[in-house]
């Protein structure tokens, strides 16, 4: 502990148990499982991070990477005790290149705070977790995290061009470069954007930037069942419109946010849809009219066209009220992450029901139907221990589903912990077994974030 | 009061989403996981299930909180951690005493309105004709309560009586309490509470404050007294603002809302409108105007270091309005401004939109 605190100061290094205790958890429910930490470290520079690395491997002390904290898989609980390195003080923008469109940033920083800096400048960095206010970019590009926006633009693995990250010997290494095209040698930036802090810890990020679109319109479209919404996107995909979101709600969620905020949704439709355009405001009016049209031929009940930017906040407001809406049912929310095919989502969204009106659980089904990232929020006590026992057996059904409609796992939340488990069923063996090996060349004594991934 | 257990549902709803990290004065400054609602639920979480004990160190984590309500604004959950750490603090100053600093700070704020008491020119028993005006139902009497470090009496009295209005300022007033509330000393702050009701005659319809944190204490009184008492802004709102001809204030003016008032008390237009209404002035918005000022009662004595980080980083919105005055509504929030733009090396005039209004007045 003594070398720890000589490398970032004994402020920075915090080892009571009343800290401990504040990170032992992440944004998972986890119930009353404790994971404590044996002390927590907030690094402040890159040079730290490599000799911390290269004291906790030659002691073979495990080392968790935390950004904010909002990882819904375990991803952040130090399972097996060791350090946790807070990135909270490493939270500046170094630079934003408009004539590259690019920009460089430390970890720590939220994905929100980069996308303020560089809007100044007219350009947009697309991904948008829902928790963007707070996420970290050294989280969201260990994650790979996606949002709302994926439909059109990508998840956050499509904005990386280059990573600073620290190896668990030390080694500081450089991936990928300056360039907008890059095909020297095998694409480490790649390989790590997604790896959960298991392969190396990110310290800088140089992030692909585009020209920020000069427009958004947002509609909210309702519809008599789910498969009517799911028809209506591809009636979307086919006139060849690409909305940047293609969100989805289900009547359950409708009628949660009803019961906590006021916000006009129709509570006694089936599903309704959440779309944005965005663009040249020629092209705006545009999709937006063809939206409308495709909407009302394949049956939509009511369409809401957003007029100003108050009107599109109210829609938007209305869509992310429905974590929060759920979390104000019942004490735990378990959302999961299952993803499909596109065309498979009516499928999807029905095993879900199935499945959650087996082990009497209560479900609001939301997510993104563009790219069949769908979430089950399950609203649940987890102190009631057979209804805890009951989610636990709905979720490794729900993975069979995703997996037998060709889908798989994860579409954005990642494996962590908690989906460990069901790898074997998604992978096939030599797959995962490379992944092992991957894992055990850049970490050989398995120090970073044990018992997560792989 | 309600004690820590009886939070014990609230506390266990917080589903670690961390959205709090978003708004946290104090975690944009520290980046610590304690120092943010969430940290704090699971400590206190904790406490509930048996694997902390209150202990002296927790009381430090509890001391970090500026009351400011944001993070409830924001909390998907809607859980009220303000309410909730207040709690948690009286259950410590149960345990450990309430921290000797705060001690001294309620003590002294009585120690002004005792001083006051017995030299006060203001108190007066003579304004006892009142003109009922439209929108009042009852006796049409209003009281006014000026609190400890309160500069506005004299503003306020004018701007009341310019627009017809007659007030009462009772004798023997204490301290609101708010101090003493949020240092978990609820002994204290039910003594103050008593003294101040005892003072007010029964037929009072009004019950004014301007300082922001006195009306959130008052509304904290029993339901009879509370409804009663109101935000001077929001009782003028309601009126048309008497204007003299000719008269113009050539200034531009931000206005910081402190949290006891645009949170605690849901007044945060009114104040505005009033500005805007004063010819010649012209306003300008802040970036978050919301954000505590930093000052938060006795956390600038007992936490001085993050108190003044916070200041700082209020006074470097209001220095970019390149404003000439701030205007807010609160005693603390003075401080707390005061000590930003101070860290920062510059000086502006810290008014409240009262104090305006009455300068004003004064060009008649």
């Amino acid at each position: 502990m003594e070398s720890f605190r000589k490398i970032v100061g004994k402020s920075n290094v915090l080892t009571e148990y009343e800290d401990r205790y504040c990170y032992a958890y992440d944004a998972t429910a986890i119930g009353d499982r404790l994971y404590l930490p044996d002390a927590v470290i907030l690094p402040e520079t890159t040079e730290q991070i490599s000799k911390i690395l290269k004291t906790a491997n030659e002691n073979k002390i495990p080392i968790v990477v935390r950004g904010a904290g909002t990882n819904l898989v375990g991803g952040c609980l130090p399972l097996k005790g060791g350090m946790v390195l807070h990135l909270s003080k490493m939270n500046k923008i170094i630079n934003v290149d408009k004539n590259n469109l690019q920009c460089v940033v430390q970890p720590g920083v939220t994905v929100e705070k980069v996308q303020q800096e560089v809007q100044k400048r007219d350009l947009f960095y697309p991904p948008d977790p829902a928790s963007l206010r707070v996420s970290t970019i050294g989280g969201s590009i260990a994650q790979s995290s996606g949002g709302p926006r994926g439909f059109k633009y990508g998840t956050t693995k499509d904005y990386v061009l280059a990573l600073e990250a620290v190896l668990p010997d030390g080694a500081i290494i450089k991936t990928g470069g300056k360039t907008a095209k890059n095909v020297t040698g095998y694409n480490l930036t790649q390989l790590l954007t997604g790896s959960e802090g298991t392969l190396a810890v990110i310290t800088e990020a140089t992030l692909r930037l585009i020209p920020e679109p000069e427009e958004r319109k947002v509609l909210l479209a309702c519809f008599e069942s789910i498969e009517m919404a799911a028809e209506a996107v591809t009636g979307m995909i086919y006139a060849g419109i690409t909305p940047s979101t293609l969100d989805l709600m289900d009547k359950n969620t409708m009628q949660t946010i009803e019961k906590f905020h006021k916000t006009g949704l129709p509570t006694d439709m089936e599903a309704v849809l959440v779309l944005e355009a965005d663009g040249f405001k020629e092209s705006v009016e545009k999709q937006a009219e063809q939206i409308i049209k495709i909407c009302k031929e394949l049956g939509a009940k009511n369409i809401r066209s957003s007029q100003n930017q108050q009107e599109a906040d109210e829609i938007w407001f209305a869509r992310r009220s429905a974590f929060g809406a759920v979390s104000r049912l019942r004490p735990n929310v378990l959302t999961e992450d299952a993803v499909v095919p596109r065309d498979k989502v009516p499928d999807m969204v029905k095993e879900i029901r199935r499945i959650a009106d087996k082990y009497s659980l209560t479900v609001c089904i939301m997510g993104h139907i563009g790219d069949g990232n769908i979430h089950p929020n399950f609203s649940l006590d987890l102190r009631d221990k057979d209804e805890a026992e009951r989610f636990k057996k709905a979720a490794d059904e729900l993975f069979d589903a995703a997996l037998s409609l060709g889908g798989t796992l994860s579409g954005e939340h990642g494996i962590g912990a908690e989906k460990l488990p069901y790898m074997k069923k998604a992978l096939d063996k030599r797959s995962l077994e490379l992944m092992k090996s991957i894992k055990s060349a850049f970490d050989p004594d398995n120090i970073l974030n044990p018992g997560k991934v792989v | 009061m309600k004690k820590l257990r009886d939070y014990s549902e609230e506390i266990y709803k917080c589903t670690k989403c961390g959205l709090c990290q978003a708004v946290c004065p104090i975690f944009l400054e520290t980046g610590l996981e304690t120092s943010v609602s969430r940290g704090k639920f699971t400590i206190l979480n904790g406490i509930i299930n048996g694997h902390l004990k209150l202990n002296k160190k927790i009381g430090k984590y509890l001391e970090m909180c500026l009351g400011c309500r944001a993070c409830f604004d924001f909390c998907p959950a809607g859980i009220n951690a303000e309410e909730i750490i207040y709690a948690a603090r009286a259950e410590y100053a149960e345990k450990y005493g309430v921290n000797p600093i705060k001690k001294l700070a309620i003590v002294t704020l009585n120690l002004i309105q005792g001083l006051r008491r017995s030299g006060s020119k203001r108190s007066s028993h003579s304004f006892m004709r009142f003109r009922v005006k439209p929108g009042m139902t009852g006796s049409g009497k209003i009281a006014y309560f000026p609190g400890c470090f309160d500069t506005s009496a004299k503003a306020v009295k004018t701007v009341l009586e310019k627009n017809g209005y007659d007030v009462y300022i009772p004798k023997g007033f204490s301290c609101c309490g708010m101090a003493a509330r949020s240092a978990g000393d609820i002994n204290t702050f039910n003594k103050l509470m008593q003294n101040n009701i005892s003072k007010i005659p029964e037929d009072t319809e009004f019950i004014l404050t301007e300082c922001a944190s006195c009306g959130s204490a008052w509304q904290d009184y029993p339901e009879n007294i509370a409804k009663k008492a109101i935000n001077i802004y929001k009782f003028l709102d309601k009126t048309d603002i008497y204007i003299p001809e000719n008269a113009k204030y050539n200034k531009t003016v931000t206005w910081h809302d402190p949290c006891h008032l645009a949170r605690f008390q849901k007044v945060s237009g009114e104040p505005r409108n009033i500005l805007k209404k004063i010819p010649g002035i012209k306003f300008v918005e802040m970036e978050e105007p919301g954000k505590c000022c930093g000052a938060a009662g006795t956390f600038c004595i007992t936490n001085s270091k993050v108190s003044l980080a916070v200041s700082k980083s209020k006074a470097k919105n209001i220095i970019s309005t390149k404003a000439d005055i701030v205007a807010t509504g609160c005693s603390g929030c003075k401080i707390g401004i005061a000590q930003g733009l101070a860290g920062l090396g510059k000086i502006k005039p810290i008014v409240s939109s009262i104090e305006i209004l009455a300068e004003l007045y004064s060009q008649e």
